[in-house]
């Protein structure tokens, strides 16, 4: 027996304005009549399709049904109203609100897609956006931190250099434009107040220091300006992380004694847990303790061109940027001219403490907010498409609401509230998608976005990402809620609706779906631009090698290493011992370790050559003799250092390859003889050329470089690398110990896999490359859902053209060619349109490529054919329907 | 609206008015019924049947109810309620003054 609601419901399939139960009780009962009817007629002798056609006949004017048994039923649905409530709004948009709702929840596809497609995009948005707030948008947590600046002069990547100490002075004494000037270094103290000894990273700083910042200890005093001297700096400023680990956060911590490298300190105050110790983060390590620089001009290290502070100042209220670079400049110039051996000729600089702290990450910051409004972009355009597509095959039922009464305003209000119902749903969802997106971005993040631990969802985060796509959602269906007040009642009644009437509907589709597929390309090439960066970088010989290798740091400071013969014995004894273990197969230690994160140039002055402030500075290694051997670092000619290498014989070095080309273009430096850092030191004598290593980042280029040796210029702040038969991480704990049996005042810290180091190195680029992919991939997938649905609609819509082409004998490759070929117009268009506008969007990518030109042509090409891989087969299950179509069928529809 | 049409609706309404009266029934048996009863004179047909339904059963003259028993298809049987009841004693009223003047004028008989 024939399935009566089936056909009856594609009768009388507009019984629009009915609820869904009720409209199910009216198929039940007339199919329960026609099934009757059916059966009667059958038994009388007539065959099952006769009996079907004469049962079915007195339905063959759906509409007129459709209209009859909706007006006869009307009231129903719109029960009427008592006058008290007639103009109650919130009961009308209750009911347009279960109406709407109990719509999508019929259309399960559309409302799922739509949720799902816009939720991605807010998801997306919010989670980089919250994390864009917390690094770069939010102010930083200083007293107008607008007005403070890092002072220096200019280097060659634009960013302010060091200052010495006397030189700070005059440029405080002497300038205008500034209300307070201080400066920093970095200091590691070594606590041992529980316990085991613990390396505090920390840092020295002018007396005004937080007064500059303008905040202040919430427990205790800040340092006074008359304590700044050598004779009274040793007292201390807490973090409140410290103080609560270190201290038990007992406010009778303030005023106690403690003792760090032999030296007596006094606790003076403790900072607010709010306090971001930003400044030491960004050139050291996250500070945890305070110390007074403690310098007057009388000391050596306070010379002029002593260059290890840095300085920060606040300029004055009115004063602008420019004003106050002059100034410092006009200072600057009269040093020059004062005294010309200590000063080099580069500008002076001030650059708003802002920059200082997140240019390093801005630009990868923005490039991803651009990304992911690209992927809200497409989330709108594939919404707005669905909901035209949807307008297309309501149009009847539109149509016969309107033409039962309903007034435009009351169609236009229930579209209204499908879309907002849809905005609202998908914000939900965004906002859940963002909640768990935010802590896992934080996770993922490099070290150099340290900010990012602050990004939650907060109010402003949630404004900014879900009100446009709120808004674009309303939008998006109002255009076809004003299309559908339009729509051409006659034509859409009399079932005409395949031929003409979308032609714009249908114009605009297309151009979304373009649309879609050029944001595709755009974030498709970032992506792809990224993956192939972050793949050259890794192909980058880091100059040593990286596996099986443990590295440790210790600190040998304090009256028992006050001596360099000191800290050498306790250095071969740690050595001795760490070699001894299981699995160890060979041992060193350096001043520095490449990618470790530390800087150590020295300046460079050749024997018989004339000396000055533009003398070369090389980094700077102190090494015991193993340390190439575990670094894998190859010797290029002459000998690397060896145990003859020891204090009290001619000292040697050994230079890096791009050191000895520089500085030796044409002779050989093997046998030359130079000083290092000041003019006074000791002769050191070239043996040996070794392959350079890259010290700062895979992707900078290598420095120059020289290995001293450890016994002849002796380091207290080392790294013990450790060349590990097996798992380097798995000796860790075993060497830790074995330290601390020769040495238990050393405190060990960092330990860390080289491996990881390297890793480390590519951290931010891999941490943008995983985003763009994340949010190229859903772009793709959106697209591919938008062509598919485009295609699809058009097919439905074509039916009957097909049909009348296919009884005419058209072939089903011709059809597949009608079908696909208006398809790939739409991909072809949304190409072209991509690659354009990709080739405008990249070069703001460039800061982040390694190696890659923004424009590189085979990244463009992979991208154009994945595009239409993927749209070739979003399309292939509507032209299989295309292909399938029975023209007998497609005819007899209408 | 014409009149024919006007008179079969009137008619169409007394009509299922009156078989409800007997006993409850479904759809398919009051199309059965009246067009047993009228010899094939009268037909309704499922499009114009159920509207009508619809509209007495809003204007509460009806009420209908669905009736399951295993292994059939559920059906809906309708009820004359009470206001249905005084429409119809009313609408024979009419309808039977009606006849008469059509009879006393156009010697038209009614059975």
């Amino acid at each position: 027996m024939p399935d009566w609601k089936t056909l009856i419901r594609a009768r009388v399939a507009p019984l629009a304005g009915l609820d869904a139960a009720r409209e199910t009780d009216i198929l039940d009962e007339l199919a329960q009549h026609v099934a009757e009817d059916y059966g009667e007629l059958v038994a009388s002798g007539l065959t099952e399709s006769e009996a079907t056609e004469r049962a079915l006949a007195p339905l063959d004017n759906p509409s007129h049904v459709a209209a009859e048994i909706a007006r006869a039923d009307r009231p129903r649905v719109a029960a009427p109203i008592p006058p008290s409530e007639q103009s109650n709004l919130l009961v009308d948009l209750g009911r347009d609100v279960r109406y709407a709702a109990r719509l999508l929840w019929r259309t399960p596809a559309f409302t799922a897609v739509a949720l799902i497609t816009l939720a991605l995009g807010i998801g997306a948005n919010s989670a980089i956006f919250s994390v864009l707030n917390a690094v770069l948008l939010r102010p930083l947590p200083y007293t107008f931190p607008e007005r403070l600046v890092m002072i220096g002069d200019r280097g060659p990547d634009g960013a302010a250099g060091n200052v010495g100490y006397t030189t700070f002075l005059d440029w405080r004494d002497r300038s205008h434009s500034f209300e307070e000037m201080a400066v920093v270094r970095s200091w590691t103290p070594t606590l041992a107040a529980n316990g085991e000894p613990e390396r505090i990273n920390g840092m020295r700083v002018s007396a005004n220091f937080f007064h500059t910042l303008g905040v202040r200890p919430a427990l205790g005093r800040d340092f006074r300006i008359d304590e700044d001297t050598p004779a009274s700096w040793k007292m201390v400023i807490l973090s409140d992380g410290l103080w609560r680990r270190q201290f038990n956060a007992d406010s009778s911590a303030i005023g106690r004694v403690i003792s760090m490298n032999d030296q007596q300190f006094i606790i003076i105050g403790v900072m607010p847990a709010s306090f971001e110790p930003l400044i030491s983060e960004r050139f050291y390590r996250r500070a945890e303790m305070w110390a007074l620089v403690g310098y007057d001009r009388s000391q050596p290290s306070a010379c002029r061109s002593c260059q290890h502070l840095k300085a920060i100042g606040r300029i004055k209220a009115g004063v602008s940027l420019d004003n106050a670079i002059r100034d410092i400049e006009g200072v600057q110039t009269q040093l020059r001219r004062e005294f010309p051996g200590d000063y080099s000729r580069d500008l002076m600089t001030a650059i708003p403490i802002a920059q200082v702290l997140t240019g390093d990450v801005r630009p990868a910051l923005w490039v991803l907010m651009g990304a992911v409004g690209f992927v809200l972009l497409i989330a709108c355009a594939n919404l707005a498409n669905l909901m035209l597509a949807r307008l297309a095959r309501r149009e009847h039922d539109l149509a016969l609401r309107a033409a039962l009464g309903a007034s435009r305003s009351r169609l236009v209000r229930q579209l209204l509230v499908e879309s907002a119902l849809i905005a609202v749903g998908s914000a939900v969802l965004g906002i859940g998608l963002g909640a768990i997106a935010v802590p896992a971005l934080v996770r993922m993040a490099p070290a150099t976005m340290s900010r990012m631990v602050n990004a939650t969802l907060d109010w402003r985060v949630l404004g900014f990402s879900e009100a446009p796509a709120v808004a674009t959602a309303i939008i998006f269906g109002l255009v076809p809620a004003i299309r559908a007040s339009r729509i051409n009642l006659q034509g859409s009644l009399h079932g005409d609706t395949r031929k003409t009437a979308h032609a714009p509907t249908s114009l605009a589709r297309r151009v979304l779906v373009a649309a879609d597929v050029a944001l595709a390309v755009v974030l498709l090439v970032g992506a792809g631009l990224m993956i192939k960066s972050v793949g050259r970088l890794l192909e980058v010989h880091p100059g040593f090698d990286p596996d099986h290798v443990l590295t440790m740091q210790v600190s040998m400071v304090g009256q028992a290493y006050r001596m360099d013969e000191a800290v050498a014995m306790k250095t071969d004894a740690i050595l001795a011992k760490l070699r001894a273990l299981p699995g160890v197969e060979a041992v060193a230690t350096a001043g520095q370790i490449p990618l470790g994160g530390n800087g150590d140039t020295w300046g460079f002055h050749v024997e018989h050559r004339t000396w000055g402030p533009e003398d070369p500075s090389v980094e700077r290694y102190s090494v015991t003799p193993d340390y190439f051997s575990v670094m894998r670092i190859p010797l290029r000619r002459g000998r690397l250092i060896t145990d003859a290498d020891r204090s009290g014989v001619d000292r040697i070095m050994v230079l890096g390859e791009r050191a000895a080309q520089r500085i030796w273009p044409k002779e050989d430096p093997i046998g030359q003889r130079v000083k290092i850092g000041g003019f006074e030191g000791p002769w050191y004598t070239i043996v040996g050329i070794v392959g350079d290593v890259h010290h700062q980042a895979l992707s900078a280029a290598t420095t120059l470089q020289m290995y001293t040796s450890q016994a002849q210029l002796t380091d207290s702040f080392l790294t013990i690398v450790i060349r590990a038969a097996g798992d380097p991480s798995a000796l860790a704990s075993e060497a830790r110990r074995a330290i601390w049996s020769v040495a238990s005042d050393v405190p060990v810290y960092e330990v860390a896999p080289l491996e990881s180091l390297v890793a480390k190195s590519v951290g931010p680029r891999r941490f943008m490359m995983v985003l763009l992919d994340l949010f190229a991939a859903v772009a793709l997938l959106m697209t591919a859902v938008g062509v598919y649905g485009v295609i699809a609609c058009s097919v439905a819509e074509r039916t009957r053209e097909i049909g009348i082409r296919a009884a005419l004998g058209a072939s089903s490759i011709d059809i597949v060619r009608l079908v696909v070929g208006g398809g790939l117009a739409v991909v072809g268009g949304g190409l072209a349109a991509g690659v354009v506008a990709a080739l405008g969007v990249t070069r703001y990518l460039e800061g982040s490529l390694y190696n890659v030109s923004a424009t590189d042509p085979s990244t463009f090409a992979g991208v154009a054919i994945a595009l239409l891989v993927v749209a070739l087969t979003a399309q292939s299950v509507p032209v299989i329907r295309a292909i399938r179509v029975d023209p007998t069928v497609a005819l007899r529809d209408e | 609206m014409s009149h024919d049409r006007e008179l079969r609706k009137g008619s169409a309404e007394v009509l299922i008015l009156s078989l409800l009266d007997e006993r409850d029934r479904h759809g398919y048996e009051l199309a059965k019924l009246i067009d047993q009863r009228s010899d094939g004179a009268l037909k309704f047909h499922v499009a114009s049947l159920y509207p009508t339904l619809y509209r007495l059963e809003r204007r509460g003259l009806i009420q209908g109810r669905w009736v399951e028993k295993s292994g059939q298809r559920r059906k809906r049987f309708y009820r004359l309620t009470a206001e249905g009841q005084k429409m119809l004693t009313s609408q024979r009223r009419s309808w039977s003054t009606f006849f008469a003047a059509l009879n006393r004028v156009a010697r038209i008989r009614h059975a």
